[in-house]
This record gives structure tokens, C-alpha cells and sequence, in this order.
């Protein structure tokens, strides 16, 4: 049964202009004079047994430096950080992995390293394989594996080695979408079965879906703790108040294709660092569309300009009711399509095989958001309008294929 | 958990783990090579050769059955300065290592120990090989040796320790250890033996640990003679204390190590 007990903890660091070649050639003194930076002010929380905090804030907020510091690596100024329970960590999954073995070999290496005996590693390996759909690569060097396949590989590893405390940061959202809920469901068995799990990511709606207790990060100090529905509407009430901050009024108002006016702050939020140019709603012909038939295919195509280059985004798209009721919102790390920076123009699309909204008056909604997710670069909101069409009349916001049908009863305990 | 319960389940985990490590570093080593592993006994057998070409032709020594003696001389040598030479990047070049959480770093040090002395092992058969070619005689006093590589084993633990806590802060220290390693190569009685060093500089000479423990590994191989138990007690002594003083600094530095990697 794992426990963290963190109490008022705070963590300096010092800058310092070490190796780098000024006035002195040579520095020998012990404690260079430098910067403080503070990373962690005054933290207090507690993860008991099959708890799962979240921890969320913009980057730089000492989220990662918290969860290393109670992974005892590195100690804190002041405070005390009280773990009890073997440590397993999902952080840089894979990093210990060496080009030049087989996956067996960096198996039997990863897990002796993450703290099993050769034994119970050897016993888990059939088992770990299978996790990482290996199988066929398992024998061969990882130098030749891609890098999902790395992770995959890391992170099955990791799952296996019966940690009674998890760190996690960020690397849930890797892998394709199959593997990547193979992995929540398998984190999620971990928690019942009595691990405490701290958790660091940028995906608000993953926090709220899987923990318990959250805490908001900024620079350093704790924001809010409490429920983490709780504490993520609050942070993510304070990124759209960065995005409206860093949102240019006198920026021109834009003129879609169909007419439609881009105002600032009205129907359109971000920084603007990046822009949104065209966003096209396209039917399963190919042509633009502003009504489909209910179960029809919908692309959605957005092109976007960056004037200076910026760190791979995130995407978002988002389907509103006429009531503004979210009806789905999927985003997507532009960096996990491959791109580092975004500079100049560029195009992404999202496909819905089929669109089983029920009839009705509905909103698409695009937004750009930057890597760290502490704003938008541009927000379009209500802009894009869609209506559903629908033979058969239902209730209610969806309509997939349906039908009635007489059915036999179960009997139960009968003669 | 009782204290003596987590000892009792961890020291399995340590064991593994060192002995993982040193399977990784021999494997890798001189992976994608031709002739792999056998590059490890080309700087021993290169000098050994040289060596012997020097000091039986060109500036004939005294000392007899020279080649068996200079091989016993640069095959303990090189464990103990290849040892150094790789504890002084252990840290450093381990950063992923050190920086993952419940890693303990203090399992590295012993695993570049290790994996020398595994090498030390591989070619102390050769060893043998030349003695035994050359005239020398071991007698029953060999069977002393394993305790001598175990005294060996915890001086270079104990200097490993400092040397790869010491170069996390201070990078100058894998530089002062090459340097320190050639100087030393030459003040210990590897090519020449202890008698030849003049009486006047004998005692301070004979500070060196690898004196007493060269002459060991000497004598039983050589003569087949009885070591000189007193100074091997005090070496023993002397690498107890190192590595648990080297232990105990590394320990303490250990907490900076992520942030200084």
C-alpha cells in the first residue's frame, strides 16, 4: 500500500555561470554566487493508498520538479516529503533502454533497474511482451524499433513491476488511441489495487476523468487543491482569462468565405501568434457544407498561418448545441503528427466517419492552442454553424442507427 | 514494513541489479566489433610485450622471470585503472540512471568494479599461462589470492566512490584521475620491483597500497611463497575504511547528483 505525505516543501535552485568562460578562466569556488529561482513554495498534500492526484499548471509551474523530488531524486530545501511503498515511474518511458540490445535483454535490464529481482522479471516477460504488442520485434535490437514501439515497450515495463506509488508525467498521451486506453485501464487496475498515483499532465479532461485530488501549479505554489472537477475548472476558467488577456482588440476583424465576421473577443479569442485562416466543413463528396444528413460524414478542414515559428500546438475541435452544451471535444498534440514547429502556412483535418447527432442547429467550434495549453493562439467560437438533418424524429442530442424489435424474454430461475 | 523486512527484499534487487549492469557493460562494450571483448586484453598484452622487449634487451633488469612478472604487474594495474578511469564518468554518464526515481545510484561505482574484475578473471588464466611458461612455481599460498582480489575489490570500491562523486561537481576530477593514473603507473612496482627503489624513499614508497598487494599476487605466483600477511591485514584495513568512507560521501553528495547531471 503506497503513501506520499508532502509537507510545506519548497525547492531552490540556483542558477549558475558554471562552464561558462568570463572574466575567470578558472572557478574554484565552491557555492558560486547566482540567482535563487524558487521551483516549489510551501507545498503540502497527501496520496493514500488507491488515490490518484492530478497535478496540472503551465509549464515551468515545478510540476515535474515536484514529482521527482518525491521520487527521492533530489531534496527539498525545506519540508519533508514521506514516501512509503516501491516507486515506479512513468517518466521518459524508455530512456534506459540501450540502442544496441534486444528488447528481452532491456526487459531484463529495465525491470532489475526499476527495482524486481532477474526472477520475477523473467517470470512477468511473456506477460510484458504481450502488453507491448512485441512479439515479433522482441528478440531484435530497439535501435530498429520506432519510437512509439519504445514506449510501448517502456511503458509495459513499467506497469509490470508492481509499484506501490506511480509517477506519471505526461506520457499517457502517447501511443495510438488503442494502446493509449490499454494504458489508462491498466493505471486505473493499479489504483484499485492500492497504489497512489501522482499524475502531471497538460490534459485537463484526462485529470478530471481519472483522479480523485488535484492540485494547480503556478510558479511554483499551489493555487488550488481540493476535487480535482473542481480544481481543473478553475485552472482552465484562468487559461481562457490568459487567452482573452494576450488577445489583440485591435487586431482587424476577418472576413470568412461565406461572410461571416472574425471580431476580437466577440467570436474570436487567442494571441493571434498563430492564426486560423479557413475552416471548412466538408461533406462525404467533398464539397462544403453547412447542413448534413444525421449518420452522414463530416471533415473538418483548418488552415492556419504562423507568422513567426511556434512549438508544435495542440488542435482542437469542438461540437456545440444551439444552448452551447459541449457535445464532443477532441484535441490533438500537433506534435504527435509529427511536427516540432509550426511556421509559415499549414493544414490539418479531422474526419468523422459518420455524424449521429440528432436533428438540430449546431456549432463547430476550432481552436489553436499553444503546446503548454496555457492559451489559445485562436479560438474560433460559434462561427461555423451546422445543421443536422433527420428523418425520424428522436429526443435528446444523439441519433445513431436505431431499430425496435419483439425480443424473447431471459427466464430466470424458472421450472 | 520493518526496516529489516525492505533489507531483506532489497538486497536480492541490489544484487541483481549490479550484476545486470555489468552483464550490459560487457556485452556492449565492443559491441559491433570484430574481434569484440578480446579488445579489452589488447592494452594489457600490448604493454606486457613492450615491456618485456624494454626491460630483458634494451635496459636488461635484474629481476628474474620478468615477463610472468610484468604480466601479474599490468594485469592487476589495469583492474584497478580501468575501474577508476570508468567510476569517474559512472555518475555523469549514467544520467538517465541517476535521475529516475528509487534508482540507487550507489549500485553503479560497484558495477564498474565488477565489470573489470570479470575481466581481471578472464585473463588471469593467460596469466597463469606466461608464469608457468616462464619458470614460476605457485605453490598452495594461491589459494590466499581470492582474498587478495577481495582486499583489491573494496580499496578500488572505496576510491570508485569518490572519484564518481566527486566528478559530478567537479569535472576536472576525470582529468586528475588520467593524470593521476599515469603517475602512479610508474611510482608502483608494476615493470620494476620494490627493491630497486632506494632505501632512503623506501618508506614513503611503501604507502602504496599496491606494494603490499602486487607483492602478494607475486609471491604465491611466483614462489609459491606465503604473502606478507601483516601488510595485507592493513590493506585490508585501509580498503574496509574506503569504501565505507567512499560510501558514505557518495551517499551524502548522492542528492545533488540529479541536479548537477
Amino acid at each position: 500500500m503506497g503513501r506520499v505525505t508532502v509537507e510545506t516543501v519548497s525547492k531552490r535552485y540556483r542558477y549558475r555561470t558554471h562552464g561558462r568562460v568570463n572574466s575567470r578562466m578558472i572557478d574554484l569556488r565552491l557555492s558560486p554566487r547566482g540567482d535563487d529561482f524558487w521551483a516549489l513554495r510551501d507545498i503540502t498534500f497527501q496520496v493514500g493508498p488507491g488515490q490518484m492526484l492530478g497535478i496540472v499548471g503551465p509549464n515551468g509551474a515545478g510540476k515535474s520538479t515536484l514529482l521527482r523530488l518525491v521520487g527521492g531524486v533530489g531534496r527539498p530545501n525545506s519540508g519533508s516529503i514521506r514516501v512509503s511503498g516501491k516507486i515506479g515511474s512513468l517518466l521518459e518511458l524508455g530512456s534506459d533502454f540501450h540502442p544496441e540490445l534486444t528488447g528481452r535483454e532491456n526487459v531484463i535490464l529495465s525491470g532489475v533497474i526499476a527495482g524486481l529481482t532477474r526472477r520475477e522479471v523473467v517470470a512477468r516477460m511473456e506477460e510484458i511482451v504481450d502488453f507491448a504488442e512485441l512479439r515479433d520485434f522482441i528478440d531484435s535490437p530497439v535501435r530498429v524499433y520506432s519510437s512509439g514501439m519504445l514506449l510501448r515497450l517502456g511503458f509495459s515495463v513499467a506497469v509490470h513491476t508492481d509499484p506501490e506509488i506511480l509517477l506519471i508525467d505526461e506520457v499517457l498521451a502517447v501511443g495510438d488511441q488503442s494502446f493509449r486506453a490499454k494504458c489508462l485501464s491498466r493505471v486505473e487496475a493499479l489504483r484499485r489495487r492500492g497504489c497512489a498515483i501522482l499524475l502531471v499532465t497538460h490534459d485537463t479532461s484526462l485529470a478530471v476523468r481519472m483522479c480523485d485530488q488535484a492540485i494547480w501549479l503556478h510558479k511554483g505554489r499551489i493555487i488550488e487543491i481540493g476535487p480535482a472537477d473542481e480544481v481543473v475548472s478553475a485552472y482552465i476558467t484562468s487559461m481562457d482569462w490568459e487567452t482573452r488577456r494576450r488577445t489583440p482588440v485591435d487586431w482587424q476583424t476577418g472576413l470568412m468565405d461565406d461572410g461571416t465576421q472574425l471580431r476580437m473577443m466577440e467570436n474570436r479569442f487567442g494571441s493571434m501568434e498563430l492564426q486560423v485562416t479557413d475552416v471548412r466543413l466538408l461533406d462525404g463528396m467533398g464539397h462544403r457544407c453547412r447542413r448534413l444528413q444525421r449518420g452522414e460524414q463530416l471533415r473538418v478542414e483548418i488552415d492556419y498561418v504562423a507568422d513567426e515559428a511556434v512549438p508544435a500546438p495542440n488542435f482542437g475541435v469542438v461540437i456545440r448545441q444551439e444552448n452551447n452544451t459541449v457535445l464532443f471535444d477532441e484535441t490533438m498534440p500537433a506534435a504527435q503528427l509529427g511536427l516540432v514547429t509550426v511556421q509559415g502556412p499549414g493544414g490539418i483535418a479531422l474526419n468523422f466517419d459518420r455524424l449521429d447527432l440528432n436533428a438540430g442547429e449546431y456549432h463547430i467550434d476550432v481552436g489553436v492552442y499553444r503546446h503548454d495549453w496555457s492559451y489559445a493562439y485562436d479560438y474560433h467560437w460559434r462561427v461555423y454553424p451546422l445543421t443536422i438533418l433527420a428523418t425520424t424524429e428522436v429526443k435528446g442530442a444523439v441519433n445513431p442507427p436505431h431499430a425496435w424489435e419483439r425480443a424473447l424474454p431471459r427466464i430466470v430461475g424458472g421450472s | 514494513m520493518t526496516n529489516l523486512n525492505v533489507a531483506t527484499r532489497r538486497l536480492p534487487v541490489l544484487r541483481d541489479l549490479a550484476v545486470q549492469l555489468v552483464i550490459r557493460d560487457l556485452k556492449l562494450r565492443y559491441r559491433r566489433t570484430i574481434v569484440g571483448l578480446a579488445w579489452s586484453f589488447a592494452f594489457p598484452v600490448g604493454q606486457v610485450i613492450v615491456l618485456s622487449f624494454i626491460f630483458t634487451l634494451v635496459l636488461p633488469t635484474k629481476v628474474g622471470k620478468y615477463s610472468a612478472f610484468v604480466s601479474i604487474g599490468v594485469l592487476v594495474w589495469t583492474w584497478f585503472q580501468s575501474s577508476l578511469v570508468m567510476a569517474s564518468t559512472a555518475i555523469t554518464g549514467n544520467r538517465e540512471l541517476v535521475r529516475r526515481p528509487g534508482f540507487p545510484s550507489s549500485v553503479l561505482p560497484v558495477s564498474v568494479v565488477g565489470t573489470n574484475l570479470i575481466l581481471f578473471l578472464m585473463a588471469f588464466p593467460a596469466m597463469v599461462l606466461v608464469v608457468l611458461y616462464d619458470g614460476g612455481r605457485p605453490g598452495l599460498s594461491v589459494s590466499a589470492l581470492p582474498l587478495v582480489i577481495a582486499v583489491q575489490f573494496l580499496l578500488t570500491l572505496g576510491i570508485s566512490y569518490l572519484v564518481a562523486s566527486l566528478n559530478v561537481k567537479f569535472r576536472d576530477t576525470q582529468q586528475m584521475v588520467t593524470l593521476l593514473l599515469l603517475l602512479f603507473f610508474f611510482l608502483t612496482p608494476i615493470f620494476y620491483d620494490t627493491a630497486s627503489v632506494p632505501a632512503a624513499y623506501r618508506w614513503l614508497y611503501e604507502l602504496n597500497p599496491f606494494v603490499v598487494l602486487l607483492d602478494a599476487y607475486r609471491v604465491t605466483l611466483l614462489h609459491g611463497g606465503i604473502p606478507n600477511l601483516l601488510g595485507l591485514a592493513e590493506v585490508a584495513v585501509l580498503g574496509a575504511a574506503m569504501a565505507v568512507l567512499g560510501h558514505v560521501l557518495f551517499r551524502r553528495a548522492s542528492y545533488a547528483f540529479a541536479e548537477e547531471v
